[in-house]
């Protein structure tokens, strides 16, 4: 892979993962109260809420990431279209 | 759709010319730094503003409470947020069904701060000729220092951004104090890098290619279009066959058309393409070449408008229509939706309760003759003034409820639970799950009231 390939991969895997992100940090929280959330999972943990959406959010950017990460290998590189 | 040089060849990706657009005058160009203007104002302004001795826009994620204005949204709110998001892409559709990428040209982010980014760079390595021979020279002290200006007046402006972005969601005169006493939070001083360095990058360095390479809505448009959407065009029928001419010559006795191919639309063009190759989903709709193409028209002293706003269906001699079915059904919809939204505003209850029954004990016989159900009451005071409430049963006979204090006094947008105990004749139920209804109503203002219902269990029959 060229680096302009790299790079062009990186933008279309990081940007649409982050743009997921955003939207799915907002519906989670605004139903889940990140406090709550650690009171039943993790009490001894001390974050605060900042933290918890701060997690939150890298977390799903992660698993989108993940995902299109998945995507991009599968799309490219097929049985049918390795010329 | 052809594709400009940059996307031909992977290759040239990185190694692409950077685009220097070049600087055009014209309305256009007035009416997209306008809107650069008054966008950004905006944007750094409003954090500023006070409403109500607090601040006017303030998402405050550490206690969950949005302030917009006067109001106040809880988590409860939710609905409103979808609404909005829903409200937000009906409109995209709505104004690219109508005029195309007229998003992309003026009002996205993306747009907005790459031009503002500009403006530095043509205040420290000055215009378009200027910035082309600076890339080209050899590392002289005139060009660190131009350079070095750019990038200092870029790095302030891009933290800058990043501090009114956390200015959103922290109190933006306290952030300030902490900016300037060092004392900045360990997430809030995270996130203003984070947004800084994103602005910096986005607007800075990747530019347009965010545009061809990243933006889902540039693939989108096709779907969104049709034949009577605006969109920017050149007239071939008029310009072809292009070239060079003297203003004396009669071009139409030479057989030219009206373009005298001195690409200044091209050089003017903020992504790079020819728009007389036809549209292109990297047209971002700004009409710099417009303004450029009809600058050239005016010295030539051919009409204006050989690059217009069109539609496909105007450029091949067809009606063009405006009202179809397309703009019509998503600007109904627009409209029901904001005045949906508008009327529940009005209708908004100021109060909220929830109720969850105790879940240790199912029943409790006080004596013979009764039994008593425990609900935890949990009440959200959504108004800007505290409020005494008054609770009430109904739903079955006798039925009674008893708090620790006859009324509840919760405080302006704050939350209060109350264990309350309800107690019903033996004989009145049976079984579990008998539904009745609990009331609270504030004292001083019977309209703020709100109706839950819930379950009382009683011993089997
Ligand atoms: S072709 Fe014209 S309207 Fe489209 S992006 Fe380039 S200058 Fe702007
Ligand atoms: S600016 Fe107008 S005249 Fe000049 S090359 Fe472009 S279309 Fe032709």
């Amino acid at each position: 892979m060229t680096k302009a390939q790299l790079l062009r991969n990186l933008g279309g895997t990081l940007w649409p993962s982050f743009l997921t992100a955003a939207v799915a940090s907002v519906v989670f929280f605004a139903s889940i109260d990140p406090e709550s959330l650690h009171m039943q999972t993790l009490p001894d943990w001390q974050i605060s809420r900042m933290a918890g959406y701060t997690i939150g959010f890298f977390m799903f950017w992660g698993v989108g990431l993940a995902s299109s990460l998945i995507t991009l290998v599968l799309v490219s590189g097929g049985p049918r279209e390795s010329q | 759709m052809s594709k400009p040089e940059a996307a031909t060849d992977a290759g040239m990706y990185v190694s692409r010319e950077k685009i220097h657009p070049r600087e055009v005058k014209g309305p256009f160009q007035t009416l997209r730094n306008l809107a650069v203007v008054v966008l950004l104002g905006i944007f750094y302004g409003l954090p500023w503003l006070q409403w109500d001795g607090r601040q006017a826009v303030l998402f405050d994620l550490p206690v969950r409470q949005f302030h917009i204005f006067g109001l106040t949204f809880w988590p409860q709110d939710f609905l409103y947020l979808a609404l909005l998001l829903i409200i937000a892409a009906l409109t995209l559709f709505f104004f690219t069904a109508l005029a195309g990428r007229l998003w992309c040209g003026y009002a996205c982010p993306q747009t907005v701060w790459t031009e503002a980014f500009i403006w530095m760079e043509r205040w420290t390595e000055g215009n378009r000729q200027q910035r082309l021979k600076l890339d080209k020279s050899p590392w002289t002290r005139q060009k660190l220092l131009r350079r070095g200006s750019k990038h200092a007046l870029w790095v302030a402006f891009a933290l800058y951004t990043g501090f009114t972005f956390v200015g959103y969601f922290t109190p933006i005169t306290q952030l300030a104090g902490n900016v300037l006493t060092l004392n900045l939070g360990f997430w809030e001083a995270f996130w203003l890098l984070f947004y800084g360095f994103a602005t910096w990058g986005n607007a800075g360095f990747l530019r347009e290619q965010v545009c061809i390479y990243m933006c889902p809505y540039a693939r989108f448009q096709s779907a969104m279009f049709d034949r009577n959407s605006l969109i920017i065009s050149y007239d071939t029928q008029r310009g072809e066959p292009r070239g060079g001419r003297s203003r004396n010559v009669d071009h139409r006795e030479r057989g030219l058309g009206d373009c005298i191919d001195c690409n200044l639309c091209v050089q003017a063009c903020p992504t790079g393409i020819d728009i007389r190759q036809g549209l292109q989903y990297e047209c971002i709709a700004c009409a710099a070449c417009i303004d450029a193409c009809n600058g050239v028209m005016d010295k030539m002293n051919y009409p204006r408008g050989l690059i217009r706003y069109s539609t496909e269906n105007a450029m091949e001699g067809k009606p063009a229509r405006v009202l179809r079915p397309r703009v019509l059904i998503y600007g109904t919809l627009l409209l029901a939706l904001i005045a949906g939204v508008l009327f529940s505003l009005t209708q908004r209850m100021p109060l909220a309760v929830e109720v969850l029954a105790d879940r240790n004990v199912v029943y409790r016989e006080v004596d013979w003759n009764t039994i008593e159900n425990v609900y935890t009451v949990r009440i959200l005071n959504k108004d800007r003034v505290a409020h005494s409430y008054v609770l009430t049963v109904e739903g079955l006979p006798g039925i009674t409820v008893h708090t620790h204090s006859e009324r509840i006094r919760v405080g302006a947008g704050d939350t209060d639970t109350a264990v309350v105990r309800v107690q019903v004749p033996r004989d009145a139920v049976s079984g579990p799950g008998n539904p009745f209804r609990l009331i609270m109503q504030s004292e001083d203002n019977p309209d703020i009231r709100t109706v839950n219902t819930a379950r009382f269990n009683g011993p089997r029959g």
